[in-house]
């Protein structure tokens, strides 16, 4: 009786977890319009899909790669570089990525709103004037760099987390032994520091471009896909579509497209992930 | 090849109270296979680390064949250091583990790098190791790919941090005597670090006996061992220890726990308060009572295959003697005991100095 | 021997082994710029949140105010959206809790058939971004009648956190180390007793993350907010914000001041929470991303 009450627990959940996502199958089915795979060659036919594409594309490299990953990793080497040296100020970055990463993602998305505002937003305010540059509208013009610095921002802290734990690991007595066999600082990152991560490097790499892919209300507070759909990336699409326009079949078979190719990360991410351990 | 000096050498690590390395003051000759011996925390590795350029002394200088060496970075020393721990590089196979202070270096052409590489490698017997990552290696292989990263590099100093405490006991003195005889072979002053006496004794023309940072004694095994210049030392060396017990003079000769008379060594300097050190064969053990024997009672014979140490009780003292193989009392058997008249240790029993 | 040694004490003493200062200098500037760059946008939520005039950019209020805060609460019914809220996420922790405890506990010790795919579900599960799923809950949700109830918020929200928290908690008890159940067992513990008396503490660190992680997750969810609710009853801190902007309409109208109060109460006691339990938040964090 009691074993069955184990089994209890991890059924009840395993069923709601496969509903939500299972579902989609049902949505699909339940279409009062039964048009199959109709949706889908319209889909792909449809030139906005391939500027969505592309979009997404854009943002995740941006934001993702370049951004959360370069940053995440040049921040937890000179963070664990400052905590051998009991550099403080280290610290004090650590604390204020982490912070930005905290707090819900609403908050991300309006502070970086009044800050990219073009008649009173700070960036033009207080910094650009008081350097005597004149204001930029900086979601008018530059709407998809604006959105990945936005995403940056908040998104940091995760690989930084995930770097700084892996270099941890490493032994000190690679560096001592480096130290004698005659590398110096530069080498010994190079040689040594650079190789160990590699094998975390690619988790964190693969994880950050699966979550980065799926970002919807950062950019759906700053631009909602504007100005036109230079920022509508495939989240916004699906939402926009199945709830703005009411073509929910539409909408489900974008998300489904969104499912396939996240699938497609996960797979890779967990094969990996297994070949490692 | 080089002669190595500490001169008076002291270090404190800011989180102890006292000094981890006491005013060290030591030489080297060149080509000579040093042992620091100690138990733990006792500085010897704090002592070798500073020879390799990893810590730094307080004070005192540290010289490599007349040059001070302290000012120098870990690379431009010229020593190699072969870690307890061995810290191979995991993520590089061993041949390029082995070459790595070769390439770092600049010197020598790929070609170059790998024939030494191979040279090393035939050298300790892992050839078919090299394409191999650490990983994949035994305790033993891997403490052969350490040392050879520290050989293909020929320094001045070849020093090692207890390379075989992680070994497991047969290996390990397999190991002894091919080290010593590979250093022989090659002819680089050696600075080995352990915590074990027997390694010591087996391995190191000489012997540097530390505690609590200090250096107690600075001689040959037979030195150490026959002659040591404390009680820390008479203790340290020799398995089992030497039998220590307190004693008082009374003209020539020495009374020991139970009553037991000895005579004194020649020459000895006077002191109220002493000890006497007996090693386990420098006791004869007789069935019989027999004239200036001192009688004493059986507690337990261990059976050692080509011995046997005997468990005697004295007065308030335990005694450990070394007999034949086929002499073995049974507890409670009534023995009778003589001292060899060179094997008399005296101590003070305050500073623990040996007085003999 | 002696003079010699005495000569060089000076010497070495100065043993040269601090980074060089120019390096220092160059590290110390980036910390700077990446403090300044994570903390600013802050700088504005707490300045703006109390200036009666409030504008976008950061400056501070001329005469500080906590009308704001007043105006929140009365003329756009903060209160309410801040206790649903409150609600929901209170209720989604302890759902998510107990439903994660019995799941990471059967995950971690008992074996059978499907074990191995069911965690490999939870796996694949744990990486699928919400809006990729957002229109296939809203159908599920409009079929089975969730939508607008308080039943259905804390019901998806809880199935969205699973995955992740289930992993965690396996990773939690899979450091409880076997024997101290066992122990109990021959003592007579039935097996559920043990697992609550024994293990449960053990584990009541994992816990502590796994439930703030459900409460956070919970306070900060948007998207299922904006599917899932319609009236204005229910209305949660998310949809409150997003009425604020739209009862103004067009951007340079937003009352910045609102938005900001809101944004501060919003905030804080994730930014409180988080500093308190820092280390265990993280642990809880790194945890996942190495638990494969």
């Amino acid at each position: 009786m009691l074993l069955a009450l184990f089994f209890v627990g991890p059924a009840l959940w395993a069923l709601y977890s496969s509903l939500t996502n299972l579902a989609l199958v049902g949505i699909d089915a339940a279409n009062p319009r039964f048009v199959g795979l109709d949706n889908y060659t319209r889909l792909f036919a449809d030139p906005d899909f391939w500027t969505v594409i592309r979009n997404s594309v854009t943002f995740v490299v941006g934001s993702a790669v370049i951004g959360q990953f370069g940053l995440g990793l040049a921040l937890a080497l000179l963070i664990d570089h400052a905590e051998h040296r009991r550099w403080w100020l280290g610290t004090l970055a650590y604390g204020a990525v982490l912070l930005a990463w905290v707090n819900p993602t609403l908050i991300a998305g309006f502070l970086w709103v009044a800050m990219y505002d073009f008649f009173f937003g700070s960036l033009n305010h207080v910094f650009l004037s008081s350097l005597g540059a004149s204001s930029v509208d900086w979601i008018g013009s530059f709407p998809m760099p604006a959105v990945i610095v936005a995403n940056i921002w908040r998104g940091t802290a995760f690989t930084m987390i995930i770097f700084l734990g892996a270099l941890k690991t490493i032994p000190p007595d690679i560096y001592e032994a480096a130290r004698i066999d005659g590398a110096n600082a530069w080498r010994r990152f190079w040689d040594h520091t650079l190789p160990s991560l590699r094998p975390i490097a690619a988790l964190a790499l693969l994880s950050i471009t699966m979550s980065t892919f799926g970002t919807f209300i950062v950019i759906q507070t700053l631009t909602n896909g504007g100005p036109g759909n230079a920022t509508e990336v495939i989240a916004l699409f699906a939402f926009h579509t199945a709830f703005k326009s009411f073509s929910i079949g539409y909408g489900s078979a974008i998300a489904v497209v969104m499912l396939g190719l996240n699938f497609a990360f996960a797979i890779a991410y967990l094969r990996w992930s297994r070949a490692r351990a | 090849m080089a002669r190595v000096e500490y001169d008076d050498v002291s270090k404190r690590f800011p989180t102890q109270d006292r000094p981890a390395v006491d005013h060290l003051g030591l030489d080297v000759a060149n080509g000579e296979f040093l042992v620091l011996l100690g138990p733990s925390g006792c500085g010897k590795t704090t002592a070798l680390r500073m020879l390799a350029g990893l810590e730094y002394p307080d004070s005192g200088d540290i010289l490599i064949d007349g040059r001070s060496v302290v000012r120098l970075e870990p690379k431009d020393r010229d020593v190699a250091l072969v870690f307890q721990s061995y810290a191979l590089y995991p993520h590089m196979s061993v041949r390029d583990n082995i070459q790595y202070p070769l390439r770092v270096r600049k010197q020598l052409t790929a070609m170059e790098r790998l024939s030494k590489v191979d040279r090393v490698a035939d050298l300790l017997g892992i050839r078919q190791l090299l394409p191999r990552r650490p990983a994949q290696l035994s305790g033993g292989e891997q403490q052969r790919v350490a040392l050879a990263r520290a050989i293909v590099r020929e320094p001045r100093v070849f020093l090692m941090d207890e390379p075989l405490s992680n070994l497991d006991a047969k290996l390990r003195t397999h190991t002894r005597t091919e080290l010593k005889a590979l250093q022989k072979q090659l002819g680089v002053t050696t600075i080995f670090v352990t915590h074990d006496q027997a390694e010591a004794m087996t391995m190191g023309d000489r012997i540097a006996v530390l505690d609590a940072g200090k250096l107690q004694q600075l001689g040959t095994p037979d030195n150490v061992y026959q002659r040591p210049a404390n009680l820390f030392v008479a203790q340290f060396i020799g398995s089992p220890p030497m039998n220590i017990v307190d004693a008082r003079r009374d003209g020539g000769a020495l009374v020991l726990t139970g009553g037991w008379r000895v005579e004194a060594p020649r020459g000895l300097a006077g002191s109220d308060g002493i000890k006497v050190g007996l090693r386990p064969e420098s006791i004869d053990l007789e069935r019989a009572p027999a004239s200036g024997a001192q009688p004493a009672e059986v507690l337990v014979s261990e059976p050692l295959g080509s011995e046997v140490i005997v468990n005697v009780k004295l007065g308030d003292a335990l005694l450990k003697i070394r007999t034949g193989p086929d002499v073995r009392p049974d507890p409670g058997t009534p023995v009778y005991l003589r001292a060899r008249p060179g094997g008399v240790r005296v101590f003070d029993a305050s500073s623990g100095a040996a007085l003999n | 021997m002696t003079t010699r040694a005495a000569s060089r004490v000076a010497r070495t003493a100065a043993a040269p082994r601090g980074a060089s200062w120019i390096e220092a200098l160059a590290v110390h500037a980036v910390f700077v710029l990446v403090v300044v760059f994570f903390l600013v946008p802050f700088l504005w939520l707490f300045t703006a949140a109390f200036d009666a005039d409030a504008v976008a950019y950061i400056r501070f209020p001329a005469a500080p105010t906590l009308n704001n805060f007043v105006r929140i609460f009365t003329e756009h019914d903060f209160g309410r959206a801040l206790l649903n809220s409150v609600f929901v996420a209170g209720s989604t922790m302890v759902l998510d809790v107990i439903a994660v405890a019995l799941a990471g506990y059967s995950l971690s010790r008992l074996e059978w058939r499907f074990k191995s795919w069911i965690t490999y579900a939870v796996l694949l599960l744990q990486t699928m971004p919400l809006s990729a799923t957002m229109v296939p809950i809203y159908g599920l949700a409009r079929a089975l009648g969730l939508r607008n109830s308080y039943a259905g918020l804390i019901l998806i929200h809880a199935a969205i956190e699973l995955p992740f928290l289930v992993w965690l908690m396996k990773n939690f008890f899979d450091n409880v180390p076997r024997y101290l159940e066992e122990a109990a067992w021959l003592d007579g513990r039935s097996k559920l007793r043990a697992l609550a008396e024994i293990v449960l503490p053990v584990a009541r660190n994992g816990i502590g993350v796994v439930a703030g992680l459900a409460f956070l997750a919970a306070w900060a969810e948007v998207l299922m907010m904006i599917i899932l609710i319609d009236s204005q009853d229910l209305k949660t801190v998310p949809l409150a914000f997003y009425e604020t902007l739209r009862t103004q309409g067009g951007y340079t109208e937003v009352q910045y001041g609102l938005v900001a109060a809101m944004g501060v109460l919003y905030a804080v006691p994730v930014m409180a929470l988080f500093l308190m339990t820092r280390r265990m938040m993280v642990r809880g964090l790194v945890a996942s991303s190495r638990g494969l």
